[in-house]
């Protein structure tokens, strides 16, 4: 997974709320503020667009910080570069691998894996993507220290083995490699460029080496950046309608507001819960998708947690709709698991009928829940100090505190919240004498590919965010099977039998899956509304709404 | 000479203070930067914590850091910010102007409405525009600037659609357009101090022996108060409109961030909360040397305006 980067979120998250409902008020467009069901489509894609658009202005939550992918990739970064930079395979909206500049990918054997290249290709300064520079795109980003180098960790040799044909060799077999070159790991880059611009590649101003539908054509640092269709693009299927895209970055309420003023025509949020003052709307849609995140309380072996019964009644109390409702204006669904339906990126029905069949975490807990949280605590004997769960003091994470609080009083236990500024928050994952403060803190987790296994491997022992509650040997042998299984049918059978253990201890205890959340203007339409955003070129999909 | 000197080494003496006691806050401050080099916690391994540390001299003591980074701001290297993996001084090369922009928009406002209702206010003293001014702008001075960002937006930006809601607009006249509600609302909440020095120091004026003197040699009174008020007043008034601008470059952050522009003060509350330390360390410098630099001007511009003066200065 990747961490977002939280910009101003705490010192503004006041000033959000106060602005929200100032604008609430004068700008009048908002339907009901009752607690009626929503009526948000959920789903993997908008209307199709229907007409050529000139120019669509699109907000960011943040300035792009570099397009050097190697570097690192803001969810900002990542928005932009889908567009820009073709990668191997390719994930489609509904959140399922394509191809990208791989017509084929293959693996021969459990340690061979070879890609066909197409030719013909061109990058943005006109020169052919050759066999040779895939090579050495994927080279680059295997560096030691380069931000998708853990992708190749398995990854012993590279090599061009025909004309259009590259083998990967890896030392053991790894099912969601294939994955990892449909994201940042994937791209491809154009050497030349790369070379001559140097220590400058990835900042404002520096060439495009890439070879996408879409083309960086400006980027005034702390502006705006502005992507023009390439009309050179290799895949002639694809005819994308905008033949321009701005984007200009503000923080939440002012994505809000220029949306509504129809200053922009869309913005893909980060947080669902600001499309809020949109439901009812006349001018303006919010759609949801499919995406892996998903709000979790991360355990740590501090003091009761490390008894799995105390975790497993406190998952059991836990009201996961009252959270969705406080914290996310009802747009958050209360979720079993730790990663979000976007992770199902193949045999969805058995991850669906699996995530069915699930147990041990209710919407909201029944008076049989709570009895049987009950008979686990008199069995594991309740804890002699309380239960502290962390806060950074962001609404968000302040509500899911509260309703731990909450859950363990509910079945007798005492517990408090614990505030750590949010510039320390992240080093929960890094520094153990932290971890010794708290014994859950709330987080919202995602992973970058879409298959659960990416995920469940993280209760492995040896798992660098498996925090000391668990350790089954017996799940770790199934780990290192699900990584052998290339086969589809087989990795979706050990998957979910990994999220069956991991929900049944309750590693982690989950709280909500935080859906892709878009708001568009209603004269454009057609972008992905899930998670592919992140590497889809969903650009070419957007246009206007009327023939 | 000696003074010229004198002024520049005691730039040069705050500056390098200055430096030091920023550099030391934002080590002792807590959290890792780490945390955020690396970012996916995935990745969190203790050899990665360590390559990491030390490729960007974090595992060394904090004399030794600072060292390497003062070292090269002689040569003109403020470092590559953390976060953005840009040169230091390329973002604020595209964040300064901005902010500078938006300074002088509001201080613009704020020297013309702030002296220009004081003035009214002193002409008219005890009486009822007098009270109507001291009353309204000190209302203004008790909102938070921003509160009146987020009402200025909600009300001319997103109901009555007359400013764009957020960005800075490009250069020239989009620009001034563009940043009309942000100088506003900057200017607005420092009308009342300025107003009311004016005031004041106009006040103390009228009742002076030269003003008498005048009165009684039968002047009209409006150039009694422009010859012999106003001049006479000059002094705190623009002392204290420096001041107050000096400590505006530094009090953009909350304006910067309600109207989305992207400047200096946004750049440092973002800096801050991901451990970019070369970018907060360039930043709060340069609102250090911005202060220096306005306050320094008023020192030379006093004596120039008010021969009374000789070289008072306002600066510490």
């Amino acid at each position: 997974m990747k961490k977002q980067h939280h910009p101003i979120t705490a010192t503004i998250g006041v000033l959000a709320a106060s602005a929200f409902v100032l604008a609430g008020c004068s700008s009048g467009s908002k339907g009901d503020d009752g607690d009626a069901a929503l009526d948000v489509p959920f789903g993997a894609t908008t209307p199709a667009a229907s007409g050529p658009l000139e120019t669509v202005t699109w907000m960011l939550g943040g300035e792009p910080t570099t397009l050097d992918a190697d570097i690192d990739a803001t969810t900002a970064d990542d928005t932009v570069l889908a567009n820009v930079c073709d990668r191997l395979m390719q994930v489609q909206p509904d959140l399922t691998l394509g191809h990208g500049l791989a017509s084929d990918a293959e693996w021969t054997d459990d340690t061979h894996l070879v890609f066909t290249i197409r030719q013909g290709a061109l990058f943005h300064d006109g020169s052919p993507v050759s066999t040779a520079d895939v090579v050495w795109s994927m080279q680059r980003h295997s560096v030691e220290g380069a931000a998708e180098s853990d992708e190749y960790r398995n990854v012993v040799s590279i090599e061009q083995t025909g004309a259009d044909q590259i083998t990967v060799t890896t030392s053991q077999p790894d099912a969601i490699l294939l994955q990892a070159m449909a994201g940042d790991g994937g791209i491809v880059w154009n050497p030349r460029v790369i070379e001559a611009e140097g220590e400058d590649f990835g900042s404002p101003g520096s060439a495009s080496a890439c070879s996408g539908p879409y083309q960086v054509t400006s980027w005034e640092a702390g502006s705006q950046l502005t992507i023009t269709r390439f009309p050179d693009y290799w895949n002639s299927d694809v005819e994308p309608l905008a033949d321009e895209v701005v984007f200009r970055w503000a923080d939440e309420t002012a994505i809000a507001n220029s949306v509504t003023t129809g200053e922009a025509q869309g913005s893909f949020l980060e947080n669902a819960g600001a499309a809020r003052s949109f439901i009812g709307s006349a001018d303006v849609s919010v759609y949801q998708g499919p995406s892996t995140n998903a709000w979790v309380l991360e355990t740590t072996d501090r003091g009761a947690l490390t008894d799995e019964r105390i975790r497993q009644a406190l998952s059991l109390a836990l009201d996961r709709t009252g959270v969705a409702a406080a914290a996310f204006g009802g747009l958050a669904q209360p979720w079993k698991t730790p990663v979000g339906s976007g992770a199902w990126g193949y045999e969805v029905d058995t991850f669906e009928q699996a995530y069915d069949a699930l147990e041990g975490a209710p919407a909201k807990p029944s008076d049989a829940d709570l009895a049987a949280a009950e008979d686990l605590i008199a069995e594991a004997g309740a804890p002699s100090a309380p239960i502290v769960v962390a806060s950074n003091g962001s609404s968000t994470h302040n509500v899911i505190a509260n309703a731990l609080v909450a859950a363990a009083q509910s079945i007798g236990l005492e517990a408090e919240i614990t505030v750590i500024p949010q510039v320390q928050y992240g080093d929960f994952y890094s520094d153990p004498e932290l971890r010794g403060q708290a014994d859950l803190w709330p987080d919202e987790y995602y992973i970058s590919k879409n298959d659960p296994l990416g995920f469940y491997k993280n209760g492995a022992s040896d798992a660098s965010v498996n925090f000391g509650v668990f350790s089954d040997p017996e799940y770790d042998a199934l780990v290192d099977k699900g990584y052998a299984a290339t086969d589809d049918v087989e990795r979706a059978e050990i998957t979910t039998e990994l999220q069956k253990r991991w929900v049944e201890h309750a590693v982690w205890i989950p709280v909500v899956a935080t859906p892709s959340t878009l708001i568009m203007s209603n004269a454009v339409t057609g972008v992905p509304s899930s998670a592919a955003f992140i590497y889809y070129p969903w650009a070419v999909d957007l246009g206007s709404a009327k023939g | 000479m000696t003074f010229a000197f004198r002024k520049l080494a005691g730039m040069v003496f705050t500056l390098v203070i200055a430096s030091f006691v920023i550099f030391a806050a934002m080590y002792a401050a807590p959290g890792d930067p780490v945390t955020f080099l690396i970012g996916n916690p995935e990745n969190l391994t203790p050899e990665r914590i360590a390559s990491v540390r030390a490729q960007y001299h974090l595992d060394e003591p904090m004399l030794v850091q600072y060292w390497h980074w003062a070292s090269g701001v002689l040569t003109g290297d403020f470092g590559q910010s953390f976060q953005y993996h840009q040169p230091v001084s390329a973002l604020l090369a595209a964040r300064v102007p901005i902010t500078l922009s938006l300074v002088a928009y509001a201080a613009v406002v704020l020297t013309v409405v702030g002296i220009g209702l004081g003035i009214v206010a002193a002409v008219r003293r005890g009486k009822a525009a007098d009270t109507a001014i001291v009353g309204v702008t000190t209302l203004a001075a008790s909102i938070p600037s921003f509160v009146l960002g987020i009402a200025f937006v909600a009300l001319f930006a997103v109901e009555l659609r007359w400013f764009p809601v957020a960005g800075a607009g490009s250069a020239g006249l989009d620009r001034v357009y563009a940043l009309t509600l942000p100088a506003l609302t900057l200017a607005i909440t420092a009308l009342a101090i300025v107003s009311r020095v004016t005031r004041q120091s106009m006040i103390e004026q009228f009742s002076s022996e030269h003003v008498e003197a005048a009165r009684a040699s039968g002047l009209r009174e409006r150039y009694i108060v422009r010859d012999h008020v106003l001049r006479g007043a000059w002094g705190p008034i623009i002392t204290m409109v420096a001041l107050v601008i000096a400590s505006m470059i530094a009090g953009t952050v909350a304006v910067e961030t309600v109207f989305g522009i992207s400047g200096v003060g946004s750049l440092l509350v973002d800096a801050i909360n991901t451990h970019d330390f070369p970018v907060v360390q360039a930043v709060l410098l340069f609102m250090v040397v911005a202060y220096m630099i306005v306050t320094t001007i008023v020192d030379l511009l006093l004596p120039v305006l008010d021969p009374r003066i000789r070289r008072r200065t306002v600066s510490a």
